[in-house]
């Protein structure tokens, strides 16, 4: 992969230099002594975990930050960004990993937003126009420049933010995250034009924490730990294993340590469910039918969108299944409300732990019995709360599963951290001893100790003979859990595998389409 | 792991000093209009303002006013509650005006009208605003509709409304309604002989005011110590979240507004039915006791037991006001100042804010919580996303 | 019949002019529930502007004068939402009903406080300007003034500001998604307090107008019968759209001319004493039952209507939520 301009001619002709930069914020250092080199026409990975501080360090790149040590260069002259306008006359540009646009606007709107092209403060589009759809065409990046954003796709949308740099002239652009949202053909795509970009002379910066990416599209790649530098590689002279060591810091086991499966009796039915979508007219879910059996741990892959999280929410009650049955132990809770299910075994790690997850203003104690707040211990007489015992739960959670927080039980849980607050759910959902569990992207933004944690705990909640449902877009988290895989594709399961008899080559086929079984 | 807190991180102490912090100011401002208006006078009006009742030198004169500030405490302390439990469950209340108006028509009507006896009409004056809450709850349980916007025009429909159910019963010859001690004796709160035994024969004082600070003991229960006060405000702070654990979102939502409106109700109930006063058929304004409200809500720091406090408090300057005219001052420059206060209310936030890193400048020793993990800097604002995402939600639906 | 043409116009005029206003406010991000008072206060500038000009100053000069004063203290006004929504991220719904307040009480005050220096005895909260208010109008006689004409104009240039400017297009992106303003450099901080102070100037300019329709004295304490509020309907109703809202001005000032002129008021409006009873009998419908019927309407029309479109409302994404630029 390495490109035919990485040679030591351009060692020093660097695009944009950060050098030494050291951010603090209150009780945090954020970026500590952190020195990036970004070479000419080259694309360069910035890699590391949640909270390592790749954000930070863009956000002072871009001027949205001031560093309290460090210098930024570019080409060799030393230059200071105070605001996004200081970044942009520079020529940095930037994709952000939720993007910046306004819904109601045209495409060309957005793209012009900022540095339209006006004559006595009335708007000149007609240039405008011709300049985007000429970019379009260069880059092969196909957009309807007079669309709304909330009419066109997610992959769409991230033209227009990689339009909106070009229309700027940016010469350094820096991608965040920017995979996290597309299709397996999208990816490809976008990394053919971070390819054309780079040949074309622009420099960027890819921040990612995926690996496979990285290895496949980057030139260079550097890693950043705990706000720390750690180190800068050559993409071409090294592994994916030597990139995930110099991220977490130790070896990292992509195996989950696990015995066979022990399948028991069955706990969830599902027969051809139906549930509607809130997006479009279709159907989200389109007939599925499965099963979650005792002591077994069973997958939903597919890329994001393709009705996982209708199914979970039909699965859950949060919304109203459209047809089909849905069977709990054998009893039928199809039209059984939420409450129901859960009183009847049924446990709900959410995929958004700040929308249904958390009372972010509550107390942990609070969130803590959120579930089972009106049972006899808590609530007496369905009146009282009863504090000192909800007290001593919570405490008693917060020991067991050790939930960090600033006041213990008292902490307001908006002010934990994101690994923390998926943890005190987890500890809640795990504690009520269900029969289901249904696990939804349980690890999303966490760093890999939080996430190993997690895993552990949903295993163990297997080896207690529990059944377990486990939603998930990361395949390398499929492959370690799960003992049987399921993959969505566009509301429908196309395909059942054996983790240990399929390769991620394959699951990759069937969560794209390209592949069916029967 | 448990430190010792400095008395003025108390989260009372906080709110109290907050509270006062904004009568300060409110009265200073007034205090320089008063001042710019004309300077002489200026000393000897704002002392009049705060003394209200005490400008009188009598003690039997004394006690009858302090009496009629109770009559009007009543009223607004319900209002402030209104408002209060709709904030304390993530609504805002802006409503609470028109709850009292539909309160004061539905309990003058039938005291009025059908002659039916007091508790009958706290009851109707009860139901009334409870219906109209349930209306924007039911707004924005099903439809979507922002509660303040859909409460601002319930606002102006019930004062239309109740403006002209109460022409009905109303003398001919003026814009107000009968009398209650002439057309609806059977109506009158009971005064329980505390107006003659304590206010100096204010036969307005009674019964209203025990149960508007009944109420405020009720609502105080309510949210902090019960099941029922646990899912309003769950809801409240979190409809999704609530939703997810199995709370009956929507109906707890209707269940918030349905007994904010019925504060509000009972509120104009507690008012109309001592007979202290009679509604104007005329009115262009929607009657700014449950405005007030929010003013005497707020600056109790949102606590029940708080709004008993500051509903005397702006009572007490609201009938400090009306001395204003025999001293050559116009007598709005008390509602001048009170809405000054509710104003500065909305700074609240800012002031706990620079108080608190006031403190901790001056009080390094305070170490910080090993144990704390901070709260990621990079994630972004919880609530604006959430937010935004709650509308893109709703408009993602057919 | 011409009378209700007449009212209807004049009614339109004031709330399309006020709910212009509101909608600038919105679409930068900040919702103003302090439209009502804001008018009290506009109002009493041009009040003062008009009992203060000489008698004889021309007709062009009082009413630009007029304008000019209610602008002013409208802008004055609307920055004590600015100052409190922008700068400390107060609750705007807090804050625009202490404006509420505060406008007819600040307004009643220093009007009493004038007119007691002027005379001890009187106490009352009137301005009166019998001779400033005849030059606004059009045709002696009639009640079509200038401020009809300008808000016509207003009407045009607010639509091609909002659609066809840069500041348009960036004060609208504030109002959706002021992180995508921020990222791209656009100050969100100013843009929002170019919107609400655009519609101070024309939430003043309205109240103004309000006042000196077919009467020549006012009463500050009366505040403006809840126009500020009307006009919000008037904006919800209009979707937030200039256009929109015109049509829906025309609507809600046409109920509005109807419950007037039901309560029974025909005749002349040439003298002053005319004029008075018809303020009198505006605000004191005496069980005049037809007239309040039609004050509610609009009420429960915007009502009926937020319940039917609510779900996909047209309203910008981002008002209401204040906007930290630590936040991201």
């Amino acid at each position: 992969m390495l490109s035919g301009k990485d040679v030591i001619l351009l060692e020093e002709n660097y695009a944009i230099e950060m050098l030494n930069i050291t951010k603090r914020f209150p009780g945090i250092v954020a970026n500590d002594n952190i020195t990036i080199q970004l070479r000419k026409g080259e694309i360069h990975a910035l890699l590391g975990e949640n909270g390592a501080g790749k954000s930070t360090l863009m956000s002072v790149l871009f001027g949205l930050y001031q560093p309290e040590e460090g210098i930024i260069k570019k080409d060799g002259k030393v230059v200071s960004i105070k605001d996004p306008n200081d970044a942009n006359a520079l020529g940095i540009g930037m994709v952000h990993q939720h993007f910046k646009l306004v819904e109601c606007f045209s495409v060309l709107d957005n793209i012009i937003l900022g540095v339209e092209p006006s004559k006595y403060g009335f708007l000149q589009k007609k240039e405008a126009r011709e300049k985007v759809l000429k970019l379009s065409e260069q880059y092969g990046l196909h957009v309807d420049p007079d669309a709304l954003i909330q009419d066109i796709t997610v992959g769409m949308q991230q033209r227009t933010e990689i339009l909106k740099m070009l229309y700027r002239e940016n010469e350094i652009l820096i991608f965040d995250e920017p995979t996290a949202v597309l299709t397996p053909q999208e990816i490809d795509e976008l990394m053919q034009i971070m390819r054309n970009l780079a040949a074309e002379g622009k420099s960027i910066l890819f921040i990612s924490h995926k690996l496979n990416e990285i290895m496949a599209v980057a030139d260079r790649c550097s890693v950043l730990r705990k706000g720390k530098y750690i180190g800068t590689v050559n993409i071409a002279d090294t592994t994916k294993q030597e990139l995930s060591r110099m991220m977490v810091g130790r070896n990292v086991e992509f195996v989950v340590h696990k015995e066979p499966a022990k399948p028991g009796k069955t706990i969830l039915e599902v027969d051809k469910m139906v549930v509607a979508s809130k997006v479009h007219k279709n159907n989200a879910v389109k007939g599925v039918s499965f099963n979650v059996r005792a002591g077994e741990i069973v997958c939903i892959a597919g890329i994001d969108g393709n009705g996982q999280t209708e199914l979970v929410y039909g699965i859950t009650g949060l919304e109203p299944v459209v047809s089909g049955k849905i069977r709990l132990n054998g009893k039928d809770i199809t039209h059984a409300s939420i409450r129901k299910r859960s009183v009847d075994g049924m446990s709900h790690i959410p995929e958004d732990r700040h929308k249904h997850g958390l009372v972010l203003d509550y107390t942990l104690e609070d969130n803590m019995v959120l579930q089972r707040y009106f049972e006899k211990d808590f609530c007496a007489g369905s009146i009282l709360m009863r504090k000192k015992n909800i007290r001593s739960y919570a405490e008693k959670l917060i020991e067991q599963y050790d939930v960090r927080s600033g006041q213990g039980a008292v902490t307001s849980a908006r002010s934990m951290s994101g690994g923390n607050q998926q943890k005190a759910i987890v500890a809640r959902e795990i504690d009520r001893d269900p029969d289901l569990l249904v696990a939804v992207q349980p690890t999303r933004g966490l760093d890999v100790g939080a996430i190993e944690y997690i895993h552990k705990q949903i295993v163990a909640t297997r080896d207690e003979g529990k059944g377990v449902l486990l939603v998930s877009l990361e395949l390398d988290e499929v492959m370690a859990l799960s003992d049987r895989i399921l993959v969505m594709y566009e509301g429908e399961i196309v395909g059942e595998f054996d983790p240990k008899k399929v390769d991620i080559e394959t699951l990759g086929l069937y969560m794209a389409g390209a592949k069916r079984e029967g | 792991m448990k430190e010792k807190k400095s008395f003025f991180k108390l989260p009372v102490v906080q709110a109290l000093l907050v509270s006062l912090f904004c009568i300060l100011l409110g009265l200073i401002i007034g205090f320089i209009v008063l001042l710019i208006i004309k300077p002489a006078g200026a000393w000897e009006a704002i002392t009049t303002i705060l003394k209200n009742f005490w400008n009188y030198t009598r003690t039997n004169l004394q006690l009858k006013n302090l009496g009629n500030t109770l009559v009007k405490t009543a009223p607004l302390l319900m209002c402030s509650l209104s408002v209060l439990f709709a904030y304390k469950a993530g609504l805002f209340n802006i409503g609470a005006a028109g709850q009292y108006v539909v309160g004061a028509g539905a309990c003058l009507y039938c005291a009025l009208a059908w002659h039916l006896p007091w508790y009958v009409c706290l009851l109707a004056a009860l139901a009334a605003g409870a219906l109209l809450g349930v209306i924007s709850g039911a707004l924005k349980a099903y439809c979507n509709v922002n509660e303040v916007i859909s409460c601002i025009m319930l606002n102006w429909i019930s004062l239309y409304l109740i403006n002209m159910l109460l022409t009905n019963v109303k003398e001919t010859t003026s814009p107000y309604t009968f009398k209650l001690s002439t057309a609806g004796e059977q109506s009158f709160l009971p005064n329980l002989g505390m107006g003659d035994a304590l206010f100096g024969k204010n036969q307005y004082t009674g019964l209203a005011l025990i149960i508007a600070i009944l109420a405020a003991v009720l609502i105080w229960f309510i949210l902090g110590k019960t099941k029922l006060g646990y899912e309003l405000k769950a809801t409240g702070y979190n409809r999704s979240a609530a939703r997810y654990c199995g709370m009956k979102e929507k109906k707890n939502l209707i269940m918030t507004m349905a007994i904010s409106g019925a504060l509000a109700g009972t509120g104009a109930a507690l008012l109309y039915l001592t007979g202290f006063t009679e509604w104007m058929t005329t009115q262009s304004s929607v009657p700014a006791m449950g405005f007030n409200g929010i003013a005497a809500a707020f600056l109790g720091g949102l606590n029940p037991i708080g709004a008993i406090f500051s509903s005397f408090f702006i009572q007490h300057i609201t009938d400090g006001g009306s001395f204003m005219t025999k001293i050559g001052f116009p007598s709005q420059i008390s509602d001048l100042i009170s809405s000054l206060i509710i104003y500065l209310c909305g700074f609240v936030m800012f002031i706990k804010l620079t108080f608190n890193g006031f403190l901790d400048r001056h009080s390094k020793s305070t170490g910080t919580n090993v144990n704390a993990e901070p709260a990621p800097v990079q994630e972004p604002a919880p609530d604006a996303q959430t937010a935004v995402a709650d509308n893109k939600e709703g408009g993602n639906e057919e | 019949m011409s009378l209700l043409l007449q009212y209807t116009l004049i009614f339109s005029s004031v709330l399309l002019l006020v709910a212009l206003g509101g909608c600038f406010s919105e679409h930068s991000g900040i919702i103003n529930i302090g439209l009502e008072g804001i008018m009290v206060i506009g109002a009493l500038g041009g009040a003062l502007v008009m009992k203060y000009l000489p008698d004889g100053t021309c007709g062009a000069a009082v009413l630009g004068l007029v304008v000019i004063g209610s602008v002013l203290f409208g802008m004055l006004y609307s920055l004590l939402l600015g100052v409190a929504a922008i700068r400390f991220k107060a609750d705007q719904t807090l804050v625009g009903t202490a404006m509420n307040l505060l406008g007819t009480a600040a307004a009643t005050v220093i009007v009493k406080a004038m007119n007691t220096a002027e005379n001890a005895s009187n106490v009352s909260s009137e301005i009166s300007y019998i001779a400033a208010r005849k030059k606004f109008l059009l045709v002696d006689g009639m009640e079509f003034n200038w401020f009809m004409i300008l808000a016509v104009v207003i009407l045009a240039v607010s639509y091609i500001v909002l659609y066809k400017t840069r500041f348009g297009l960036r004060l609208r992106s504030c109002g959706e998604h002021p992180q995508a303003s921020d990222s791209v450099g656009i100050n969100v901080y100013k843009m929002r307090y170019a919107g609400v102070l655009i519609s101070g100037a024309l939430g003043g300019l309205g109240g103004v107008v309000y006042i000196t329709a077919g009467v020549s004295l006012w009463k500050f304490e009366n505040g403006v019968a809840g126009f500020g509020f009307l006009a919000l309907a008037v904006m919800i109703f209009g979707a937030w759209k200039p256009g929109r809202i015109a049509l829906a001005a025309i609507l809600f000032g046409f109920f509005r001319a109807l419950s007037n002129v039901y309560t029974g008021l025909f005749g002349s409006l040439a003298d002053g004493a005319a004029e008075i009873t018809w303020l009198r009998n505006t605000f004191n419908f005496l069980g005049n039952v037809p007239g309040t019927i039609y004050n509610m309407l609009p009420y429960i029309i915007s009502l009926i209507v937020l319940a039917f479109t609510s779900k996909s409302s047209a309203a910008p994404k981002a008002e209401g939520i204040p906007y930290d630029k630590g936040m991201r």
